[in-house]
């Protein structure tokens, strides 16, 4: 009798202990993702779900609390390989909580752990894996947190009101990393492990998309209304920095890094961001204009840009103010044989290898591109028509 | 009577203030075998002619000068510069078996790179390049000299090749000449302290490439950026820090426990392919 006492009043503190959740978060590691490259190869992919029935992509899901939530984050690995964790990078949880297996726990196939933490300061974080870590998130095992002011529509209490927000992950893929040994690698006999020696990517992602694939995921290019406040979520989880180039009239001030404000927000044109950190930006874009956004992948070790995205940006007048039209730029045949035929007349264009080698270039004035001097293979074309800047994939028979 | 004790009071700040410190290192070659044994060629700033990975480090407090002297103890000439000051006659080449003396004085809070500026950037890749920290902080220090090594390179060094660097592929990745495991045996970089500690890191890139170096468990404090200035007091969890610069940061634990601290170009916390065996470091905080 006495030890059921006991016992019953260990399960009660226990359960007291986690009993004001206010959020739970669910992770599904998996390791059964395929990336489809924008010249259609296909590489493997780790990564987390969050659900049994959704596919694996990597970013995973954005997981989102208000600042000072009690939050329970269940991960359940299903990945028939190697075990897992999750980082919350950035969140300054405790060492239980932090993640890293050889200081806390790691997480089999088939079973389930469980990390407790308080939401920290509003702000933009991410979470990884930190089993073999430069294997598991090379491999696509992250995703974005965000930590809501208790007033959403604010940055931090007392901070910036903003209307929308657009969240850009950024990351590479080298496929020598995404092979199947590597993917399906099985839980490692103790540390240390082999991993790929050279880092040489040959794909460069916004929120897992790559050029036109941009478009296709419908919440990375930048679509509102003049004097509609934009927060940009900056997260760099690649092995490369990323140089930021914002066209000057979205009007951009850079506010806070890492999940806390800056001591003085700085206006910007352009932002450099490391591995690891994360920046928000506010927009705050006054005249209707069309543009992009570059982004420059840069590896680390000359300094050399390996990979350049475009993210559009559209800024359309209100109220009774005439509405810009954009027009979609298509084209045709593809594969080609001889020519491209374009949807827009005048432009000037530059055709790269997928190596990043400038092959041919020219100015049109009838949407037409020869491309019979081209070898056999796959190219990427940049479309400069003076108000926007468009890149595509094509092949060549 | 009065003006004589006045005039005593402010030479005896200013012979406090202004203390001239001597420093004699050597610079002497030798090899490093982190990780695998590689014999990866090295050259070093050390405190006598024992070639040691780990270069002096030298604290001095704001207005301290350092008279320093410097022997060449290699067959090659080499050189003496301190990045972001001027140093007197300097940069100086320093003949085979030669020396040099020049007085330097420091008026700057901050930290600061003393390199080989001969034949730059190559002797600085070998590993010629050491810290000195300015402040007149009572806090405990550790010290972190982040480098990077490209074994063919730093053997074509060796060998008389001063060819511009091309196509650096490193594969270890070290701090203050060592890698993880052996970083954790090192007091001088390994962070430790209680909770509510007040905790300087001392951070000096002495390779070719950026490093970004991510905290577990704790948000810290730029005090002093030698190329960002404008980054001191941002309070943050990754700090990239480019070829030749430093940072000082600030950091009060919170809570106890193990964390890590490592690059999160996550390539360079393996060496020579071996997970975790590079840029990798793990915090101890006690109650």
């Amino acid at each position: 009798m006495r030890a059921l006492i006991i016992l019953l009043t260990f399960i009660t503190i226990g359960n007291t202990s986690h009993s004001q959740i206010d959020k739970n978060w669910l992770l599904i590691a998996r390791n059964s993702g395929n990336y489809i490259a924008i010249d259609g190869y296909e590489v493997r992919l780790m990564g987390f779900t969050a659900s049994l029935g959704a596919p694996v992509l990597a970013p995973g899901p954005t997981l989102r609390a208000t600042t000072g939530d009690s939050v329970k984050l269940r991960l359940y690995n299903l990945s028939q390989g190697a075990p897992h964790t999750v980082h919350l990078h950035g969140l300054d949880v405790n060492q239980q909580n932090d993640g890293v297996p050889s200081l806390s726990f790691d997480i089999e196939h088939d079973s389930s752990g469980y990390y407790y933490f308080k939401a920290p300061q509003p702000g933009t974080y991410l979470y990884h894996c930190h089993v073999l870590s430069a294997v598991h998130v090379q491999g696509g095992m992250y995703g974005i947190i965000i930590i809501d002011a208790e007033d959403p529509t604010v940055t931090w209490d007392g901070g910036y009101a903003f209307d929308k927000e657009y969240h850009w992950m950024t990351s590479e893929i080298d496929t020598i990393w995404h092979n199947d040994t590597i993917i399906n690698h099985e839980e490692m006999d103790g540390m240390p492990s082999h991993i790929p020696k050279v880092y040489d990517p040959q794909y460069f992602l916004v929120n897992g998309a790559m050029d036109f694939q941009q478009e296709e995921k419908g919440d990375i290019n930048i679509h509102e209304g003049i004097e509609t406040k934009i927060l940009l979520r900056l997260i760099s989880i690649g092995n490369f920095a990323n140089k930021y180039t914002f066209p000057a009239e979205l009007n951009a001030t850079i506010i806070s890094s890492d999940g806390r404000p800056l001591p003085a927000a700085e206006e910007s044109d352009t932002l450099w961001i490391f591995p690891g950190e994360r920046y928000q930006i506010l927009c705050d874009p006054l005249t209707e204009f069309i543009d992009s956004v570059r982004v420059d992948y840069h590896e680390l070790s000359m300094g050399a840009a390996k990979g350049t995205q475009y993210i559009n940006v559209v800024i359309e007048g209100v109220f009774d103010l005439p509405v810009t039209e954009q027009v979609a730029i298509t084209f045709y045949p593809n594969p080609s044989e001889t020519y491209l035929q374009f949807s827009t007349q005048a432009f000037s264009y530059s055709i790269f290898s997928l190596a990043g080698a400038l092959v041919q270039e020219g100015n049109i004035t009838d949407g037409l591109v020869n491309t019979e001097r081209l070898k056999t293979g796959n190219y990427l074309i940049q479309i400069d028509s003076g108000d926007n800047m468009n890149t595509f994939y094509f092949n060549k028979k | 009577m009065k003006f004589t004790l006045i005039l005593f009071g402010v030479f005896s700040i200013w012979s406090v203030r202004a203390t001239v410190l001597v420093e004699e290192l050597w610079i002497n070659n030798g090899v490093s075998n982190i990780v695998d044994s590689p014999e990866i060629p090295y050259t070093a700033f050390n405190p006598s002619t024992e070639f040691e990975t780990l270069n002096a480090i030298l604290n001095i407090s704001v207005g301290d000068t350092i008279a320093f002297t410097i022997h060449n103890n290699d067959s090659l000439s080499h050189g003496f510069d301190i990045k972001n000051i001027t140093v007197p006659g300097g940069p100086y080449i320093i003949a085979p078996g030669e020396m040099i003396t020049v007085e330097v004085p420091f008026e700057n809070y901050g930290a600061y790179i003393y390199y080989d500026a001969y034949n730059y950037p190559h002797y600085k890749s070998l590993g010629a390049a050491g810290t000195i920290m300015v402040s007149n902080t009572t806090h405990s220090v550790f010290y972190w000299n982040m480098k990077e090594h490209d074994k063919p390179w730093n053997t074509a060094i060796t060998e008389g090749d001063f060819e511009p660097i091309v196509d650096y592929d490193p594969f270890y990745f070290t701090i203050n000449g060592v890698s993880n495991p052996e970083t954790q045996a090192d007091p001088i970089s390994r962070i430790t302290g209680n909770v509510g500690d007040t905790l300087v890191v001392c951070i000096v890139n002495t390779g070719q490439m950026t490093h970004s170096i991510h905290f577990h468990g704790f948000h810290a404090t730029i005090t002093y950026s030698s190329e960002n200035p404008s980054h001191v007091n941002r309070e943050k969890d990754t700090f990239p820090i480019q070829e030749m610069q430093t940072m000082l940061i600030y950091l009060v634990p919170d809570k106890i426990g193990k964390y890590p601290v490592h690059d999160h170009n996550l390539v360079a916390t393996s060496g020579n392919g071996i997970y975790a065996n590079g840029m990798f470091h793990i915090i101890d905080i006690v109650e």
